[in-house]
């Protein structure tokens, strides 16, 4: 299960971090990415990837939303997640799954 | 005075270091690394506004030079041995700056370090970093702490902008190395084209 998105240290984008860790196989992940016509830089230790934001794939499963549009971020998210068949992300506990932290 | 190219970052130190050059009459040119897309445009726009507002306050041109890094990041990453990848950039940033000193007939490099602030500014890494140019490197900042830093660029009005908000660095390893030697480093750089790298970013360079 992936943690809520939250800001990431100097509020520049929105991380996701997968709680248990979910490390990928980046070189599945560009492939599946690039068959479905989404433009990425193969940087082998991480993915950067046009998704509307950019977004950074890390191999240990973070995902970093150039954004600080929080819509946007939670969009990207639920492209990636169906495209990757990520895991689900944490329940809203409110009316958002954005925290601020 | 002499004529020297100052490495700026968009944080917090790189333009307060480039003040109290200019306070004593340095001619500066500055550089600025476009590490995109391992962060988002807010470094290079922080670079902007740092200049404007040190180039009203000293009346001087101060040339930018915007270099594109993130294909060299790409190739360390790449090639590389992830441990170094710190060291291994500074380098290609200080080859760079000596390139455009050489263009711009400066006679020495500056930067923003402090001694142990990250990774890349132990002793061990800084000598390893520097020992890729030959030009002398100033560090006007290298005995302050965090806070002195802060506090003139708060006073010089520099700190609201380096503290808008931005993406960290995405190449930094997750464990980077904080002692490194020159055997090492030579090591690693023979796994890609140094020459090739350096010009092709001063290529195509940017000066705004």
């Amino acid at each position: 299960m992936y943690r809520r998105l939250r800001l990431c240290s100097n509020h520049g984008g929105y991380e996701a971090i997968a709680d248990p860790p979910h490390p990928f196989d980046l070189r599945a992940v560009k492939t599946v990415l690039e068959k479905a016509g989404i433009p990425v830089v193969d940087a082998r230790v991480l993915l950067i990837v046009s998704l509307g934001p950019e977004v950074t794939i890390s191999r240990a499963g973070r995902l970093l939303f150039k954004t600080r549009d929080a819509r946007a971020a939670e969009e990207a998210f639920e492209r990636l997640r169906n495209l990757l068949g990520l895991p689900e992300m944490q329940a809203r506990p409110a009316d958002s799954r954005v925290g601020s932290d | 005075m002499a004529r020297g190219v100052m490495l700026m970052s968009g944080g917090i130190d790189s333009p307060v270091a480039l003040h109290y050059l200019l306070r004593q009459g340095h001619e500066m040119v500055a550089v600025h690394m476009d590490n995109r897309p391992f962060t988002d445009d807010s470094p290079l726009a922080k670079t902007v506004d740092h200049l404007a507002m040190l180039r009203e306050r000293y009346h001087q041109p101060i040339p930018m030079y915007l270099l594109p890094h993130g294909p060299t990041q790409i190739n360390l990453m790449r090639s590389t041995d992830r441990h170094f990848g710190c060291v291994l950039c500074r380098r290609f940033m200080w080859r760079s700056a000596e390139k455009v000193a050489s263009r711009e007939n400066a006679s020495f490099l500056a930067t923003g370090e402090a001694l142990g602030q990250v990774a890349s500014q132990t002793l061990s890494n800084m000598r390893t970093a520097t020992a890729a140019v030959g030009l002398p490197i100033v560090r006007p900042l290298i005995g302050f702490d965090k806070n002195e830093i802060e506090a003139v660029a708060k006073s010089i009005g520099t700190y609201e902008i380096s503290t808008r908000p931005g993406v960290c660095c995405q190449a930094v390893p997750d464990r980077p190395a904080t002692r490194s030697n020159l055997v090492q480093i030579l090591h690693e750089e023979e796994r890609i084209d140094v020459d090739q790298m350096i010009d092709d970013c001063i290529r195509k360079a940017v000066i705004l």
